[in-house]
């Protein structure tokens, strides 16, 4: 009878252990949940700086890009001025050629 | 042992000295080539430029030549030398800067021709390709001179047709016509009713008179000229090339004048074709007569004809002949690449150009910022006809055209007038450093 009353005892105390160990697991987590969120936080703002400075590399790319066609252009350009003036200058010339 | 070892280091050095040997030799075999190939560049006064034989048969004439452009160099005063017309020398070398053009580029020389489409005899003028061409001997042999021409502008086209050469005058006198006086009267310049012999007659020193009135063959004050449509529908060759036309050619020749932009010719089993930039003035049957001859030469062979080639030829209208056809008997002019002429020392007819001096009379042509521009107005000016010399002085960030020296301030106005009137630029005098020892020379 008396080893009968151990039995249900023992579990009782192995239930408050367990509940015990419980609340410590759950602290636990929720230290961990912390940190994860930190963490997160922390990768959230990385992955916003990240995009910024990405967005921000895409634009100076693009302004890069955009200087590049403007010198491109402006070169053409020049080249196409530089031919009309050659052009003009020829005509001149086979004008002041005649009689 | 010692003595192996000491036999293979031998035979190791040995090596070394065999490898370094061939290495310099191969390095002498490189330098050499560079020297024979420098040795092998044709000398400029052994390239054929006017005279020629004609194999029988054949209807292509001469080769294609390049030269290495040296500082300095203007493709007119290249044609001149190797005795080509602007245009032929600018058609064959498409975006080649004419005044400017980048030292040490290659340019070809096209010296090589399809005989127009008439009678080989006396002289015949292919308008298109503004060259005349003059025949000597008979059906035996038979000897082409050829020369480039200028010829008449749009509004006052060379004449075509079968006439000869009626009279023959040295230094002639320019009666000018009233419609030119005209034209130069518009443009505030008042011309005498004559023009004797001297730097300012656009006749130069030789003149062939046709039958056909007031159409000459003559020389020119304008030599730059040579290779445009810049007369008034006479025919104008360098100063050198009338005076042996002028030689060799007696009263009576026939002169025949056509205009031939499309011209079809043999030479060794194959077909050229030479296309010229045509005329305004030209219908469209000329065309036509080259589409039914390429048709004909195509059905004779019973092979078809390069098509592209053809279609190519006159697209780019290069001015040189281009082969077109084989007709398995020979590779003709085709397989000959264009040599290379070595750049002669001094180029023929080059504008001379005196230093300024402080003591004469100058004259400011213009003041730019661009480099090339000054260089591109400075050389214009100094081909002008007469010449006027002319260079550029570099000042700060500008470059300024200066025409002269000139003698006295007659001269330095006069050059003005010129500028103003044939190249629209508003010249600026400058006086000599000392005035009043100028003022005395006058």
């Amino acid at each position: 009878m008396k080893s009968l009353l151990m039995i249900p005892m023992m579990l009782v105390l192995a239930f408050a252990v367990g509940g015990c160990a419980t609340q410590g697991d759950l602290e636990k987590v929720q230290s961990q949940q912390m940190l994860t969120d930190a963490k997160a936080d922390q990768a959230a703002q990385e992955a916003q700086a990240a995009k910024a400075a990405s967005d921000a590399a895409a634009l100076k790319a693009e302004d890069a890009a955009t200087r590049a066609e403007n010198a491109l252009k402006m070169a053409e350009e020049r080249e196409k001025v530089a031919n009309e003036k050659a052009k003009k200058a020829d005509a001149i010339f086979q004008k002041s050629m005649k009689k | 042992m010692y003595r192996i070892i000491e036999l293979l280091s031998l035979s190791n050095t040995l090596r070394l000295v065999a490898l370094s040997v061939v290495i310099l030799a191969l390095n002498g075999c490189a330098a050499m080539k560079g020297i024979h190939e420098e040795d092998q560049l044709i000398q400029g006064e052994n390239v054929e430029r006017n005279e020629f034989s004609v194999a029988k048969g054949d209807d292509v004439i001469g080769r294609l030549w390049t030269i290495r452009l040296e500082k300095g160099d203007t493709l007119p005063d290249i044609a001149r030398h190797f005795s080509l017309g602007i245009n032929e020398v600018s058609a064959t070398n498409p975006g080649v800067d004419i005044w400017v053009p980048a030292t040490g580029e290659r340019i070809i020389l096209p010296l090589s021709f399809i005989l127009p489409d008439a009678p080989r005899k006396g002289i015949v003028i292919n308008l298109a390709a503004m060259r005349l061409f003059q025949f000597k001997g008979d059906g035996t042999s038979l000897a082409v001179l050829t020369y480039p021409v200028g010829v008449g502008t749009e509004e006052r086209p060379s004449p075509t047709g079968q006439m000869l050469v009626e009279r023959k005058v040295t230094r002639p006198t320019w009666h000018v016509p009233a419609s030119i006086a005209m034209d130069h009267r518009k443009k505030g310049d008042i011309l005498p009713a004559a023009i004797l012999p001297g730097p300012q007659n656009p006749l130069g020193e030789y003149a062939l008179y046709l039958s056909k009135p007031s159409y000459l063959i003559h020389g020119t004050n304008k030599p730059a000229s040579i290779g445009l449509r810049a007369t008034n529908g006479c025919i104008r060759l360098y100063p050198e090339d009338i005076k042996k036309l002028y030689g060799r050619t007696p009263v009576k020749t026939p002169v025949r004048i056509v205009n031939q932009p499309y011209l079809l010719g043999k030479s060794k089993g194959v077909v050229y074709m030479e296309v010229h930039a045509p005329l305004e003035n030209l219908d469209a049957t000329e065309f036509d007569r080259t589409y039914a001859k390429l048709r004909s030469i195509e059905k004779e062979s019973g092979r078809p004809l390069d098509w592209n080639r053809v279609k190519k030829a006159l697209a780019e209208a290069s001015g040189i002949p281009v082969p077109i056809y084989e007709t398995g008997q020979g590779r003709g002019k085709e397989g000959a690449d264009p040599l290379e002429v070595r750049h002669p020392s001094a180029l023929n007819g080059i504008p001379k150009i005196p230093e300024l001096k402080s003591d004469a009379w100058s004259v400011l042509a213009a003041d730019v910022r661009d480099r090339v521009d000054a260089v591109r107005l400075s050389t214009i000016i100094n081909h002008q006809g007469p010449p006027i010399p002319a260079r550029v002085l570099a000042k700060n960030d500008r470059y300024r055209v200066v025409a002269g020296p000139f003698d006295d301030i007659r001269e330095a106005k006069d050059a003005i007038k010129r500028l103003k009137i044939d190249l629209e630029l508003d010249g600026k005098l400058i006086e000599p450093a000392n005035k009043n020892n100028s003022m005395e020379r006058r």
